[in-house]
């Protein structure tokens, strides 16, 4: 976090709204990548991304500096997506028919649609992983956060967190290496 | 150095192994040379999970979005020092939070005022001679009934759209909670002893879940949280609203 980011922090949490509104402008697609890809459905993901924003701003003046703001925010970001899904779990036990994700139609796919099949069957195996190890590897993976970073956002040890992207990334493999020989 | 596991490997590819040594040791071996590309190859493939493109003035769109809603969203220290400006009659109808004493003290005037001008009336309408005097004062604890609890009303709306928003409620909310439920039961009795039923139902309708948040909002697991925040995103908020746009409106016709 260099001297500009933590003076706009500061800004904001004194209460200057167009400091925080640089926050926003500097963090959002961020906080979209890690809600959408730990839900997956769009219809949700922008109001996760907002809630989490509305609660970084009341809760900015709790924000210390000595630790990484990007992983503060996107640990409101991993407990809104975590409230959404557990709601939507809830959802899911009073309805009759839950689709699941069809991975049997996956198969199906052409042969010359390879790349989508791909992404289709990562995604899929990536919503197979449990919602601590799919956080784990997409805050590793793919937004670059480094072991100790991720035992703070999911208030694990450091070795729990270091096992969780294991596990994580072993069930992964598990699930594309058939793909490896197309 | 000892045999390399996968999570070895893992490490490695990450960038997080703590043995400097490692990289050079699995270029120097082809069995895991071999096993370190596979698993190199592999997590190529997770990244082809990619999520759909935003444009660049995405984040202007969410500050548009969500910047009508933090005008509400005072921090503690800005609560606190806005407390501290704040002065004059009018204070205690525009904060969210306030001491025990101070509105029962409050609400207790306005529900005393209100049931001795009650009574006046009843008086008067049972055929014992009344002035003008207890008319008026019938008149007047009616509409300062109506403006008291439009005032609670107006502190319910602000408190509650901020729990609304709240991750995890403070014993602080848990003690405003409990200062609301006080003045909330006072003002349905008060309805109640006036006759005015529907108001004294309106009241007693939002006391479960004030005696929830007093009593467990603070202790209680997310699920709890978010079932409360939703009934009060979903419902609560919105016939509070319409209640006090009734009540002030009412005000000015009498």
């Amino acid at each position: 976090m260099g001297d500009a980011e933590q003076k706009t922090i500061s800004a904001a949490a004194r209460g200057d709204r167009m400091a925080f509104r640089q926050l926003v402008l500097d963090h959002s697609h961020a906080m979209f990548r890690v809600a959408w890809r730990l839900c997956n459905d769009e219809s949700i993901v922008e109001d996760i991304v907002q809630e989490a924003f509305i609660k970084a701003w009341r809760k900015i003046e709790d924000f210390r500096m000595q630790s990484s703001f990007r992983s503060w925010l996107h640990r409101i970001t991993v407990n809104t997506a975590m409230d959404y899904l557990r709601k939507q779990s809830r959802r899911r036990q009073f309805e009759t028919e839950t689709p699941e994700f069809e991975t049997a139609e996956m198969a199906e796919l052409p042969r010359h649609d390879v790349q989508i099949d791909i992404r289709l069957q990562a995604g899929a195996a990536m919503q197979k992983l449990s919602d601590t190890e799919r956080t784990a590897l997409l805050l590793r993976h793919y937004e670059g956060h480094s072991i100790n970073e991720i035992a703070q956002i999911l208030e694990l040890t450091g070795d729990a967190a270091k096992q969780t992207v294991f596990r994580a990334v072993q069930k992964m493999q598990i699930a594309l290496q058939p793909l490896l020989g197309t | 150095m000892s045999k390399i596991s996968e999570q070895d490997l893992t490490l490695l590819y990450y960038g997080e192994h703590k043995d400097p040594d490692l990289a050079s040791v699995v270029a120097q071996s082809e069995e895991l040379s071999a096993r370190f590309k596979a698993l190199n190859d592999e997590l190529e493939l997770v990244d082809a999970y990619q999520p759909p493109e935003r444009g660049e003035d995405y984040g202007a769109e969410v500050w548009q979005r969500i910047s009508p809603h933090l005008g509400v969203t005072q921090t503690k220290t800005r609560q606190r020092q806005s407390r501290q400006l704040l002065s004059g009659w009018w204070k205690g109808f525009s904060r969210p939070r306030f001491s025990t004493a101070g509105v029962l003290g409050l609400v207790l005037a306005a529900a005393l005022a209100f049931m001795l001008g009650r009574n006046g009336n009843i008086q008067g309408s049972a055929g014992i001679e009344s002035g003008p005097e207890t008319v008026f004062a019938g008149i007047d604890s009616e509409r300062l009934l109506a403006s008291s609890v439009s005032g609670h009303l107006q502190q319910l709306n602000v408190g509650l759209t901020e729990f609304a928003h709240t991750d995890t409620p403070s014993a602080q909310d848990a003690e405003w909670a409990m200062d609301m439920l006080l003045a909330n039961r006072l003002y349905r009795q008060s309805a109640a002893a006036g006759g005015d039923r529907r108001l004294a139902g309106f009241l007693a309708g939002l006391e479960p879940l004030l005696i929830e948040l007093a009593y467990e909002a603070h202790a209680a697991s997310n699920t709890a949280h978010e079932r409360m925040r939703q009934e009060v995103r979903d419902d609560l908020l919105f016939k509070i609203r319409v209640m006090n746009n009734q009540l002030k409106t009412s005000q000015v016709s009498t």
